[in-house]
Formats: C-alpha cells, sequence, structure tokens
C-alpha cells in the first residue's frame, strides 16, 4: 500500500505542479489583455503562453490527477493491491517525458499552436510526440483500471462492483474510445506535417477527427468529479446516497452520449451536412441527462444528511448540513458554477445562438466556468479529502482550505461572468492583443478589468490550494481515517449485469459511432477535398 | 449474507435491461437520423422547391447547397480572375528559385525600369526591393497569363516561364529595402494613419494594415506596402475601385477601392512612400 500512495503522490504533485505554472500564464494572460498590459508583451509571447496554458491545464493536470485519482480509487474501493504496479509507474515516466517534450518545445516558441492545435498550423514534432507519449501513458492506466475490476469481478461473482470503481472504469472506456480521434488525427495528419513528410493537411478530417475527442475529453475530466459527488460527497454531509443507481446510470450515460455528439463543435464548419449535425444535436441534448440525474441525486442526497443532522422544513435541512467540511462546501459550489455554466452551454448547443457566439470569447468563457469552476473545484475536494489518508497526516485546520475554495469560487465568478458578457458584445477570442484606442472596443475596457481582478483571486487560490497540500505534509498524525466512500440507502446486493460491466454498452457505443461518425468520416476517403498547405510555425 | 437470500435467476433480471436498453439507445439515434436525414430535409425542400432526394443529398452534404434554400439560378461557370494557385508544387518553385539566375535575369530585362536593386527610376513603376517574392511571383504571373495588363509588362512576362519567374521574384525579394523616411509619416493625417491601422467599420473597410503590413498573415500573394512609388500606388487603386483591374482573388482589393474618396486615394499613397520596420 505504500507505494501506490507514493504511486498517487507522484501522480498528483505532477498535475498541480502544471497547475500552478499554467495559473500564473493565465493571469499574466488576462494582463496583457486587458487595458493595463495593453502594451506588454508580443503576440509571438501570448500565443506561446496561452499554448503552454492549455496543454498545461488541459493535458497534464487532469491526466496526471485522473489516473492518480484512479489508482487510488482502485486500491480503496476494492480493497485489494493495484494490479500491474510496474506498469503504473512505466506509464509515470512515459508520460512525464511526454510532458517535458512538449514543455520544452513550447517554450522554444515552435509549438505556438494552441492545445487544440488548428492544422494547417503545424508545430515542432517535439511538441506532438510529447502529447501523444502522454496519452499512450493514460492508456497503460485505462487497462489497469479495468483489469484491476475485472480481477476483483472474478473473485467476486454476483456482487455489485463499488460505484467509485464502477464510475472510474466507465471514464477509462470512455477514454480509450475518445483517444482514438485525437491520436488518429495526430499519427497520421499532423506529425506527419510537422516531420515534413507531407505538404498538406485535409483540415475537415483533422477537425471531425478532432471533434470524435472533443468532447469526450471534456468528460474525462468532468467524471473524476462526478465520482466525488455520487460516493464522497454524502458520506461527508454525513447522510448516504439516495440512489446507487443512478450513480451507474449517469456513468454509463457519460460513457455512450460522450463520443457521438462531437460535431456539436463543427456546428459552423462547412465540411459536414445538415443532416449529420443535427443528429449529433440531438444526442447532444440527452449529454443534460446525466447532469440532471445527478443534481437530483445529490441533492435528495444532502437533504438526507441535513435531516438526519436535524434539518426541519422545506429548507431547513440545507442550513443543517456540515458546509464547514471541503467536500461539502465544495459541492455546492460546483453546483452554482455547473448550473451557470450548464446555461451557457445550451446556448452554445444551439445552432441558431452558437452561430452568433462562435468565435466569440463567450465560448472561452463557458469552458473555464466549467472546467475550471465544477470541475476544477471537484479537484481541490478530492485532493483536500484524500490527502490525509496518502500522507497519513491530518489538516491542522480546515479554515485555509474552506478560504481556497471561497476564493476559487468567487475568483471564477469575477473572472468569467465579465468575459461572457464581452463575448457577447463580440470580443472575439485567440488573439493576442485589443487596441484599446479604438471607440468600440473600449467600451469592453472595464469588463476586462474585473475579469483580471478575478484572474488574480484565482491566482492567489491556486498558491494557496498548493500551500495547504504542502504544509499538510508536516501536519498532525492521522489518528483514525474515517470511512471515504458513501452506503446507499438501499445498498444494492445483486445488480443486472447491465450495470455491473460495460460489454452491453460498448456493443452499443460502437455502434451509435458508426451510425453517426461513419458517414461523415467516409466522405473524406470517398472524396477527398483538397489539402491545405502546411504552415509551420518558425 | 446475500448468499442465504434466494437469488433471481440472472436472465430474469439481466435480460429486460438488455433489451430495452438497447431499444431506448438506438431508438433515440434512428429517430434522430430519420428526422435530420429524412423528414427535415423533405419538409425545407418543399418550401425552397427542392425534390424530395434532392433536398436529402444537401442535408447529407453529398451535393453542394443547403435544403433549406431555392436552387441558385445562375449555373455559370465563374471565372478566375487569376490561374496562380498556391499548390505545394508551386511553393516548392519559390523555394527553390536561384537568385543568381534571377540577377542575370534584371540584369538583362528588367533593370531599366525597376533599377538593378529594385528601386525603380520612375513614378510610374513600383519599387520592388524587399517586396515579398510571392507577390512579386503572383503579379509576373498575371501578366503572363493576361489577368493584368499593361503595355510593357505583358509581353516581358509572356517571355519568362515559370522557373525564371521565381528566380526574378527570389532575387528583388533579396534586395535591402530603403531607409525609413519618418518624414512623410509625421505628415499623415491622423485620419489616414486611423484607415491604415483600424480601417474604417462604417464603411465595411478593413485597415490596410491588417494584410499590407510584412509578416502581418493576410494572404500569401499580398505585396508588402513600404517606400513605395506614391504615384503608382495612387494609379492602382483608381484602377481597382474603376474595375479595369481585376486580377484581386475575390475582388477584395476593388471592393476595398471603390469605397475610398479620391482623397483618400491620394493621401494612402502618400502614407505608403514612408518605409516601417
Amino acid at each position: 500500500m505504500r507505494n501506490a500512495e507514493r504511486l498517487c503522490l507522484a501522480h498528483f504533485w505532477v498535475a498541480f505542479a502544471a497547475f500552478l505554472f499554467a495559473a500564473m500564464l493565465g493571469t499574466w494572460q488576462m494582463w496583457v489583455r486587458s487595458p493595463l498590459g495593453a502594451h506588454i508583451g508580443t503576440p509571438g509571447q501570448y500565443f506561446m503562453s496561452v499554448t503552454a496554458h492549455g496543454v498545461s491545464m488541459a493535458y497534464v493536470l487532469t491526466t496526471f490527477f485522473i489516473m492518480g485519482f484512479g489508482y487510488f480509487v482502485a486500491v480503496t474501493s476494492l480493497d485489494r493491491p493495484l494490479p500491474g504496479k510496474p506498469w503504473a509507474w512505466a506509464a509515470f515516466w512515459l508520460g512525464l517525458l511526454g510532458v517535458v517534450l512538449a514543455v520544452v518545445a513550447i517554450l522554444s516558441g515552435r509549438a505556438s499552436v494552441l492545445f487544440t492545435f488548428y492544422p494547417p498550423l503545424t508545430g515542432s514534432a517535439w511538441f506532438y510526440i510529447g502529447l501523444v507519449l502522454v496519452v499512450v501513458a493514460s492508456w497503460v492506466w485505462c487497462v489497469l483500471m479495468i483489469v484491476a475490476m475485472a480481477g476483483w469481478k472474478r473473485d467476486n461473482p454476483g456482487r455489485p462492483v463499488p460505484l467509485a470503481m464502477f464510475g472510474t472504469v466507465a471514464n477509462a472506456l470512455m477514454w480509450l474510445w475518445t483517444t482514438i480521434g485525437l491520436a488518429v488525427e495526430l499519427l497520421f495528419q499532423v506529425i506527419p506535417a510537422a516531420l515534413g513528410l507531407v505538404q498538406t493537411v485535409d483540415v475537415g478530417l483533422a477537425r471531425t477527427l478532432f471533434s470524435w475527442t472533443l468532447h469526450g475529453i471534456v468528460y474525462f475530466w468532468l467524471i473524476p468529479a462526478y465520482i466525488a459527488f455520487y460516493t464522497m460527497a454524502p458520506r461527508a454531509a454525513g447522510g448516504r446516497l439516495y440512489s446507487d443507481t443512478m450513480g451507474r446510470l449517469t456513468f454509463i450515460l457519460f460513457l455512450i452520449y460522450s463520443l457521438p455528439v462531437g460535431l456539436h463543435h463543427l456546428l459552423m464548419d462547412p465540411q459536414h451536412g445538415n443532416a449529420t449535425k443535427f443528429v449529433q444535436a440531438v444526442l447532444t441534448a440527452f449529454v443534460s441527462v446525466p447532469t440532471l440525474l445527478t443534481i437530483f441525486t445529490i441533492t435528495a442526497s444532502f437533504e438526507i444528511a441535513g435531516r438526519l443532522r436535524g434539518g426541519r422544513g422545506v429548507f431547513g435541512w440545507i442550513a443543517a448540513l456540515p458546509w464547514q467540511r471541503p467536500m461539502v462546501l465544495a459541492t455546492g459550489l460546483a453546483f452554482v458554477m455547473l448550473g451557470l455554466g450548464g446555461f451557457g452551454g445550451i446556448v452554445n448547443m444551439g445552432y441558431g445562438m452558437n452561430a452568433m457566439v462562435h468565435n466569440t470569447a463567450w465560448v472561452t468563457a463557458h469552458f473555464h466556468l466549467i472546467f475550471g469552476g465544477s470541475v476544477g473545484i471537484m479537484y481541490f475536494a478530492i485532493a483536500y479529502e484524500i490527502w490525509p489518508r496518502l500522507t497519513g497526516r491530518e489538516h491542522g485546520s480546515l479554515a485555509p482550505l474552506r478560504l481556497q475554495l471561497w476564493m476559487w469560487f468567487w475568483g471564477m465568478l469575477i473572472m468569467t461572468l465579465p468575459w461572457h458578457w464581452v463575448g457577447l458584445q463580440g470580443q472575439w477570442r485567440r488573439v493576442a492583443n485589443f487596441n484599446y484606442a479604438d471607440p468600440i472596443i473600449a467600451g469592453w475596457g472595464p469588463w476586462v478589468l474585473v475579469s483580471l481582478g478575478g484572474g488574480i483571486i484565482l491566482l492567489l487560490s491556486a498558491l494557496l490550494f498548493v500551500r495547504n497540500l504542502f504544509i499538510l505534509h508536516r501536519g498532525p498524525a492521522l489518528v483514525a481515517a474515517r470511512p471515504l466512500y458513501a452506503l446507499a440507502v438501499d445498498p444494492p446486493q445483486r445488480v443486472p449485469a447491465a450495470l455491473n460491466g460495460f460489454g452491453l454498452w460498448n456493443v452499443l457505443l460502437l455502434a451509435i459511432i458508426v451510425l453517426v461518425y461513419g458517414f461523415p468520416i467516409a466522405q473524406f476517403l470517398i472524396e477527398p477535398s483538397p489539402g491545405a498547405i502546411v504552415h509551420r510555425v518558425q | 449474507m446475500s448468499q442465504r437470500e434466494p437469488r433471481s435467476e440472472p436472465h430474469v433480471l439481466d435480460q429486460p435491461w438488455r433489451v430495452w436498453a438497447t431499444i431506448a439507445v438506438m431508438g433515440t439515434v434512428l429517430t434522430g437520423i430519420l428526422l435530420g436525414a429524412l423528414i427535415i430535409p423533405i419538409v425545407q425542400g418543399r418550401g425552397a422547391g427542392l425534390d424530395a432526394f434532392t433536398a436529402i443529398c444537401r442535408a447529407l452534404g453529398l451535393i453542394p447547397g443547403s435544403p433549406a434554400q431555392p436552387q441558385p439560378t445562375d449555373r455559370t461557370p465563374p471565372t478566375p480572375v487569376s490561374q496562380v494557385v498556391w499548390t505545394p508544387d508551386v511553393l516548392q518553385i519559390l523555394a527553390r528559385a536561384d537568385v543568381e539566375r534571377g540577377r542575370a535575369k534584371v540584369q538583362e530585362v528588367c533593370v531599366a525600369c525597376h533599377g538593378e536593386s529594385g528601386v525603380s527610376s520612375s513614378p510610374d513603376y513600383p519599387h520592388l526591393a524587399g517586396q515579398s517574392g510571392a507577390a512579386i511571383y503572383k503579379q509576373l504571373f498575371d501578366y503572363r497569363t493576361g489577368s493584368r495588363t499593361h503595355p510593357l509588362m505583358t509581353g516581358i512576362a509572356q517571355a519568362l516561364d515559370e522557373p525564371v519567374i521565381a528566380d526574378v521574384a527570389a532575387y528583388y525579394a533579396g534586395q535591402p529595402q530603403r531607409n525609413p523616411n519618418p518624414v512623410t509619416l509625421a505628415d499623415a493625417p491622423a485620419g489616414i494613419v486611423q484607415l491604415v491601422e483600424l480601417g474604417d467599420p462604417k464603411r465595411n473597410i478593413p485597415p490596410c494594415a491588417a494584410c499590407h503590413r510584412r509578416g502581418a498573415g493576410g494572404p500569401i500573394e499580398t505585396p508588402v506596402l513600404a517606400e513605395q512609388q506614391a504615384e503608382y500606388i495612387a494609379r492602382q487603386l483608381r484602377l481597382y475601385a474603376s474595375g479595369e483591374r481585376r486580377n484581386d482573388v475575390y475582388a477584395r482589393m476593388r471592393t476595398i477601392a471603390s469605397k475610398l474618396t479620391p482623397g483618400e486615394i491620394d493621401a494612402l499613397a502618400a502614407y505608403y512612400r514612408a518605409g516601417f520596420r
């Protein structure tokens, strides 16, 4: 077990080091885009910074955090050693090597293509090779998670897999499916272009393949937060999970509706017909179902906890909840941000409204609120919850933890709400600076300054977060670890095979993919479009 | 504990899930496909005067156009304003250009008007020193194919083959520009500087600097404007405005030039006499 703890901590520290680095870059970017820093830095530096920020936050923080959390869940929820631990360490070092390659390529200024690549823009091949290594490392993790669950099921026939592990394996499977698009794009299109082996890239195909990954990757980031909602938050609140079945259904729905919805990122792209966009837009509407199930179930679980703690009346149970506990507080704050961000997501989902906001700062603000806000705050809460078990030490005081969570919450709202607003006024995204001498742009200035204020609060919160974890390593020894995972109100004795494994869902997912992605991809092979000339970033 | 309870037969518990999950999931997808690929295009196509088959093909992207819009009535094939296509082959020709061969050809042909180092001898002819190689290539190629005409240049360009055009372009592109002339910049009226830097959104005029500044990232064939002959620029803008010159792709410059006042044309031409670094 000691070794498993070291494994988890190694992953988490890589993740949080990348997070702190990226938080600093993010604040700098907010500053140079504001009227205060309008003459600081060159566009080249700005796009280098944006690339480093995006790669660190979206690939390094997430992948390493999710891998570390998965190993932790496998060991603690199944209560048995992790299979293939040497493989896990090998994957860790491989992933770290990939991060170093990618970061060196970015900082040399030869990979300023943003984390979503944008071919025919092409950077140094080392950048892409580094990211491929990170993905390969995560594939090793996926296999280990599947093996761990299969081994447990073999030894416990007929018993339901613990919900936390069920969600983790759903995420691993989803990630295996969804990284196919990214891997094919990088290996067969972008890396050959970066190496100079080909002179043109079929941009329509590249964007379609990236869309294959683009929504799934968001759920890859999101599912750990949902695992915490279902398994940790009800226990931290002092109650029980309202329904174990709802949790299983949620993770299954995330698996099957993560991937065949990616074309909603391409609603403005010309290379697909209306019909294919429509079908995936219909499926996109279904992604709200697991989130609504979760909000219902977790709210019900919290109500149970609140009433057990003596809460009365329609809303009295809310006040009775132990909000001083970081996991409970973070869940509440995450729900508020999820509500606002979810509303923004519904706007993006509609074809007509998407057309208005598509290339504006609205979209950037949206994914900062939903990922940086809801998901980020749950990553903090998970770290606070499991760090004592990993280190054998206890938080000296919970006050700095709560302060950090509140600062993240307010910082995120102060940063992203004005950002949405200037997006609605037409502030475009992916640009390095604004000419505030222009009378139209001058009106955005005050809002951008408020956003910058939010960014500074977020940076302070990020520093406080790392400090909170850092000093825990020297905190008082942990006397007794309280149970981590919530029991269900009605603990399952036997669940249908469909809710205890993924065979059926993998088959259904394959069928959906063939139906909704088969033709959109095949059209590029049947009638290849003229390639775009590769544009190399110097 | 669970062993002592009577277990349900696995198929009793499992089979309905398998069946109903499959029906629900596949039913959703197939309903979406039925609506998106059949019903909606047929209904939309009927409103747009399209037959069902055409509407469905359009919805699937098999033939161009939207199922909700009427057929375009103009079926004449488009006439490209320029024969230059920036394929990898053309870029290879430009990349492999031989500057020394270019110098020899310049001394033989171009030197009389454009000067050996690209500084022209007459206000009628543009300076070529430090001009983008792709821009020179595009104009020479357009003269050769007749997309742009000039009493002298048409004949000269027709006598050059494609690799030589690239050589000449590379030679002039490598010539240093002269020193900046800050005096003319300081003289520029504020309205003209604004037009260069910000354009005029009210008249839908984009900023000149968005494409014509070195490294601006506009279309590859855009010429760099700096230290240019004012008379030459003014005349080209007037030719674009009248439509006599028409080798600008997507009519970008014809559109912009037709919105400029005569005073603005002269002032912009004067502005671009200055050098920029």
